[in-house]
């Protein structure tokens, strides 16, 4: 019996040892929700994450001075519009105390940088260098100065990994700016694309694509992108609308977490993408 | 063997470290070349398909403990991806197997490997195109992956073959 297995590991050893790594690798993919693999994989990266904080900081060191340039004229543009929209605010304030309706646009801000980046065309994830610490919570958007850049995912003390919008698990509740239609926007691998939105349906080429006001996750409306093409489903009833997104996820490095704070009704919904046991 | 265990996971840390942060700025298109394939195909040609298949794995844990993937998706990948690299592991033709362009097609067809599989673990989905998950998801990166590897073999010194 024993010669029998030393025989067989003689011949077969290559392939006992794939074999034994493939069920344990696919065992490893059911474990994934489990609350201490999440720690363990939380540790892992906020300490590599240390690591990748020096080398960015030192890569982007050459790059602050054209930055600093370009920022001063954004500035500049932005202040003319905020003095604009103030006026519109002002007039907004008095339509809504007129209308007793809750103010909902205040949310502070964390300011905060891209130290790492894993860009793959199904699974698109950066590490911020802020974390828990900071009041960093899984479920808040992350946004730039051209629109939302993904949802923060998982933290850590210091660092937290957000899930960009290319990121086949993150499914998102949008609405046409024009014609206020929602629709579920996911990422496909190539495209951002609105699916399953009904033919009959107002959406046109070149209108903008805002998070939707009814969406679990980003309950505030923050630019998306705008429509780049409409294209016909499989089934014939419903297209499947294709979205350019505002913001560059390889050149992005300075980035905002918006501190929402949770509704707490919302947020026992079953039906919540980040609902925590 | 002990040791070149050590060394290819010690050195596969400061590899991702440069995948995560640099490799980003040389992406065309979105496409990025995956440096963790170089560095595992490297090591397997030089020690064997059972050291390839080991390594692959270790290099896919830690690949998804560290950038918050699904965790066993790289496992996996790589893991296969280790002992297909395998089979072109032989003592005696290291000189061969090390030259930029076979070594390239070598990379060029682990990294295609990995890239299917990894797509497929990370979506399964009935309205994939097979055609569009090879060539946008496989196809470019590891082109690119390739590309990368001819540069890099260039510099390996030829004397370790003696």
């Amino acid at each position: 019996m024993l010669r029998f297995f030393v025989h067989v590991w003689g011949n077969f050893k290559e392939y006992i040892v794939l074999v034994a790594l493939l069920i344990i690798s696919l065992l490893t993919l059911s474990l994934n929700n489990k609350p201490a693999v999440r720690s363990v994989q939380t540790l892992a990266f906020s300490s590599f994450a240390v690591f990748t904080s020096i080398v960015s900081d030192l890569v982007n060191t050459g790059s602050v001075k054209a930055e600093n340039q370009k920022l001063r004229r954004l500035n500049a543009e932005l202040m003319l519009k905020v003095n604009l929209l103030r006026e519109y605010g002002i007039e907004n304030t008095e339509l809504k105390t007129l209308l007793a309706l809750k103010d909902s646009t205040k949310y502070p801000l964390i300011a905060a940088t891209i130290v790492s980046k894993s860009i793959n065309k199904s699974q698109s994830t950066i590490t911020l260098n802020v974390g828990s610490k900071d009041g960093v919570l899984p479920g808040m958007p992350v946004i730039n100065d051209f629109g939302l850049l993904g949802i923060v995912y998982s933290t850590s003390g210091d660092f937290c990994i957000v899930q960009t919008l290319k990121n086949l698990e993150l499914k998102l509740t949008v609405t046409d700016e024009r014609s206020r239609i929602n629709g579920i926007m996911e990422w496909d691998g190539v495209n951002l694309v609105i699916i399953d939105v009904p033919r009959t349906y107002d959406i046109e080429p070149g209108d903008r694509i805002i998070t939707s006001e009814i969406s679990s996750i980003v309950p505030v409306p923050l630019p998306v992108g705008l429509v780049s093409g409409i294209s016909k489903g499989e089934t014939g009833l419903f297209n499947e609308v294709r979205v350019k997104p505002f913001v560059d996820f390889i050149g992005a490095e300075h980035v905002f977490v918006i501190k929402l704070v949770k509704n707490l009704q919302k947020d026992n919904l079953e039906l919540n993408f980040y609902k925590r046991k | 063997m002990r040791s070149d265990y050590i060394a290819s996971i010690l050195l596969f840390f400061p590899v991702l470290l440069v995948q995560t942060t640099l490799v980003p700025f040389i992406a065309v298109n979105g496409i990025v070349p995956d440096l963790t394939i170089i560095l595992l195909v490297f090591y397997t040609l030089r020690n064997g398909q059972i050291f390839g298949t080991t390594v692959g794995f270790i290099y896919g844990f830690l690949f998804d403990m560290i950038t918050g993937s699904l965790l066993g998706s790289a496992m996996f990948s790589k893991t296969v991806t280790g002992f297909v690299a395998g089979y072109f592991s032989n003592e005696n033709k290291q000189d061969i197997y090390f030259k930029p362009y076979v070594f390239s097609l070598i990379v060029l067809l682990c990294s295609i490997l990995n890239s299917v599989l990894n797509r497929f673990f990370t979506s399964i989905d009935i309205n994939t195109n097979i055609i569009s998950l090879i060539y946008l998801h496989g196809l470019l990166p590891s082109l690119y992956t390739a590309l990368l590897s001819i540069i890099l073999i260039a510099f390996y010194p030829r004397r370790s073959f003696n």
